[in-house]
């Protein structure tokens, strides 16, 4: 049963990945990208990571695309082309099918050498491997072994805050630059 | 793991680890937060120079001050004495980027104060690659130093080159990480460990055999060859590196090389001793890709990316040593420390000198730098010292560099290989002395663009000045450097 489930969330997530990049006006997009972080967040469930779960739909469904909605809202941009139509333009020129092609090339790789070692041989996580299912084990993972990168990610964040200014802020008039943002 | 190792794991070793990379932090904030207050440009330039200064002297007391902390907080990090001295490299190529960005802007250009943020972030990046003993740590320092550069790379959002260059960095700099994920992802599955130290086990090692593993090593090892610019993930190198403001390609082509090549040099677990002589293949296209690049270029800033690209290759070639010959490992190390100690001081020497003539109001071409000797006869002694180094002529830092990268290599017994490199390093020589050539035996044609020189600031004068001593002393008195690594 669970089996089944998981194999129809993952056709539902490849499938919301899909459509991320080939449907045609940007709330299409992210409506797709809203299915592909809810199928992922029912397989985390499947497995047994509960908070991870419900982590992924706060933070992401949540919070981050509602960020993108405010973006296309405020830019303006939910009116090209209907909803649900589908655009191949991205790989319409040959280089890009080329690209495509090399990238389908590495992912099958990967699947041949995940079939090849079966799914059985698998490696078990290592011995102290930690218990993610409960918000303890979480939180000892999360402050204990992995307290160096979660620090380092929130010095990442700043910067890369600070980064998105230099790049986007609408410079003021007489200053350099065009005052447009660097796309 | 239980509440009580907690309390354990941060202990005294672990603040002196991590005190480097703490005051780094600390001095971005206080820079971030001087932003806000009225105080000028001299308080912000003490605070950029005071930290930077402050963390390379904890790596140094790290280096010198007896014994290092080894592997801390629950085996994520290591402070060895090899990490001290990529520690300090970092620092000294973002100070020498910092001193030539100084005036290097326009008076009025805004963001200053988050050019200076993003600069101090950059080497607390590289600290965390270098240091790295889990993968995840890895990432999030590849991306610490990552995200800052492309920013950087764009920050001359007036022009289209630089905000072409940020944007070709970061597009293709995004699919490297997806691939260090994806990567990494597939290493977890065959091994059931992100870590390195328990990578290096038996049965860690023969599961990264498997197809699986490999192909994820083989992903892991492709995005940090696309960061350090190894063939054939070099093409994005000359328009990012010449479209980037100069002082942030100086960083690019110093920092984020050596932070890539200390984490080559302590992950070579990963790679299995079959792939030795796949490495050193790689390492000679990579030298023949750069060298025959640089070769066609009239651009000297083009021509120096084509030149980081080979120095690239010459380095790997240290790396194919060290997975052959586990015993040359540690020389190896050396090697690849020395090389960059010398690269460092001499590429971010070249690259600030031509800031220095682009203030000028000079282009970067070999033409503008025709009779530069009577213009600017300093600049010109200078820049001829840096080109030698980067050629390895004896008495310059860049020859022991590769002298210690071709011994490893003939040691490892891929003697053909290094042959081949060696004969490589006589190509590029034609491409550095055409620069030397042009300085001081031609004189610009009546149509050539060539800049007013104008008073260098203080700061680029003392930058270029100490890397033209670190490139001379490691070159004449080769012993204190050997004897630090």
């Amino acid at each position: 049963m669970s089996a089944i489930l998981f194999y129809v969330l993952a056709v539902v997530a490849l499938l919301g990945a899909a459509g991320v990049i080939l449907a045609k006006s940007p709330m299409g997009s992210v409506i797709s990208l809203l299915g592909t972080f809810f199928a992922l967040a029912v397989i985390y469930l499947l497995a047994g990571f509960q908070f991870l779960a419900a982590a992924q739909i706060l933070v992401y469904a949540g919070a981050i695309l509602v960020l993108f909605l405010f973006v296309i809202m405020l830019l303006n941009l939910g009116a090209m082309g209907s909803r649900f139509e589908l655009s191949f333009a991205p790989l319409q020129s040959g280089r890009a099918r080329l690209a495509a092609a090399i990238a389908m090339a590495l992912a099958l790789i990967g699947l041949v050498a995940a079939q090849r070692a079966s799914l059985k041989a698998l490696a078990e996580p290592a011995a102290d491997a930690p218990a993610l299912d409960s918000l303890r084990g979480i939180a000892l993972e999360l402050f204990g072994r992995y307290s160096l990168p979660f620090q380092a990610v929130s010095v990442l964040l700043l910067a890369t805050m600070v980064a998105v200014i230099v790049l986007a802020k609408r410079q003021r008039a007489g200053e350099h630059g065009s005052g447009e943002g660097a796309q | 793991m239980n509440a009580q190792d907690l309390l354990k794991m941060f202990d005294g070793e672990a603040l002196r680890a991590l005190a480097p990379l703490m005051a780094l932090t600390i001095g971005l904030l206080l820079v971030l937060l001087a932003g806000v207050f009225p105080l000028g440009r001299a308080v912000r330039s003490l605070l950029v120079v005071a930290s930077l200064v402050v963390s390379g002297v904890l790596h140094a007391n790290l280096l010198l001050g007896g014994k290092t902390p080894g592997t801390v907080l629950a085996g994520t990090f290591a402070s060895t004495p090899t990490t001290a001295v990529w520690g300090v490299l970092f620092v000294l190529s973002t100070l020498f980027a910092w001193l030539y960005s100084v005036r290097y802007y326009e008076e009025d250009a805004p963001f200053k104060n988050e050019h200076d943020v993003l600069m101090l972030a950059a080497p607390i990046g590289m600290m965390l690659m270098a240091g790295a003993r889990d993968l995840i740590v890895f990432f999030i320092g590849l991306e610490l130093l990552s995200i800052p550069l492309y920013a950087l790379a764009a920050f001359r959002r007036d022009r289209a080159r630089s905000v072409e260059a940020g944007l070709k960095y970061f597009l293709l700099g995004a699919f490297a990480a997806g691939f260090f994920l994806y990567g990494s992802a597939l290493v977890y599955s065959a091994t059931g460990s992100l870590s390195l130290d328990m990578l290096s086990s038996e049965s860690a090692r023969a599961a990264l055999a498997t197809p699986m593993g490999l192909v994820g090593v083989a992903l892991i090892a492709a995005s940090v060859f696309f960061k350090v610019s190894v063939f054939p993930f070099h093409l994005w190198v000359p328009d990012v590196y010449e479209g980037a403001p100069t002082p942030v390609t100086a960083l690019m082509a110093t920092g984020t090389k050596a932070a890539g090549f200390a984490f080559l040099m302590s992950a070579l677990v990963l790679l299995p001793v079959s792939t030795a002589s796949t490495v050193a293949l790689i390492a000679i296209l990579t030298m023949a890709a750069g060298n025959f690049g640089a070769l066609a270029q009239q651009d000297v800033k083009r021509m120096l990316a084509y030149s980081g690209i080979a120095h690239a290759g010459t380095l790997l070639l240290a790396v194919a040593g060290s997975i052959k010959d586990v015993p040359a490992r540690d020389a190896a190390v050396q090697a690849s420390l020395v090389y960059m100690a010398a690269y460092v001081a001499t590429a971010a020497g070249a690259f600030g000198l031509l800031a220095l003539l682009e203030r000028d109001g000079s282009p970067t071409t070999l033409d503008s730098l025709k009779g530069l000797a009577q213009r600017r006869p300093y600049v010109a002694a200078a820049l001829t010292l840096f080109m030698l180094s980067l050629g390895g002529i004896p008495a310059t830092g860049g020859f022991l560099g590769k002298y210690l990268v071709f011994s490893v290599a003939v040691r490892s017994e891929l003697t053909a290989f290094a042959i081949v490199g060696v004969l490589l390093s006589v190509v590029a020589l034609g491409y550095y002395l055409r620069v030397i050539i042009a300085m001081y035996m031609q004189s610009p044609d009546a149509n050539t663009v060539v800049g007013e020189p104008r008073p260098a600031s203080g700061a680029a004068t003392l930058a270029s000045i100490v890397c033209a001593a670190l490139v001379l002393a490691t070159g004449v008195l080769p012993g204190w450097l050997l004897n630090l690594t």
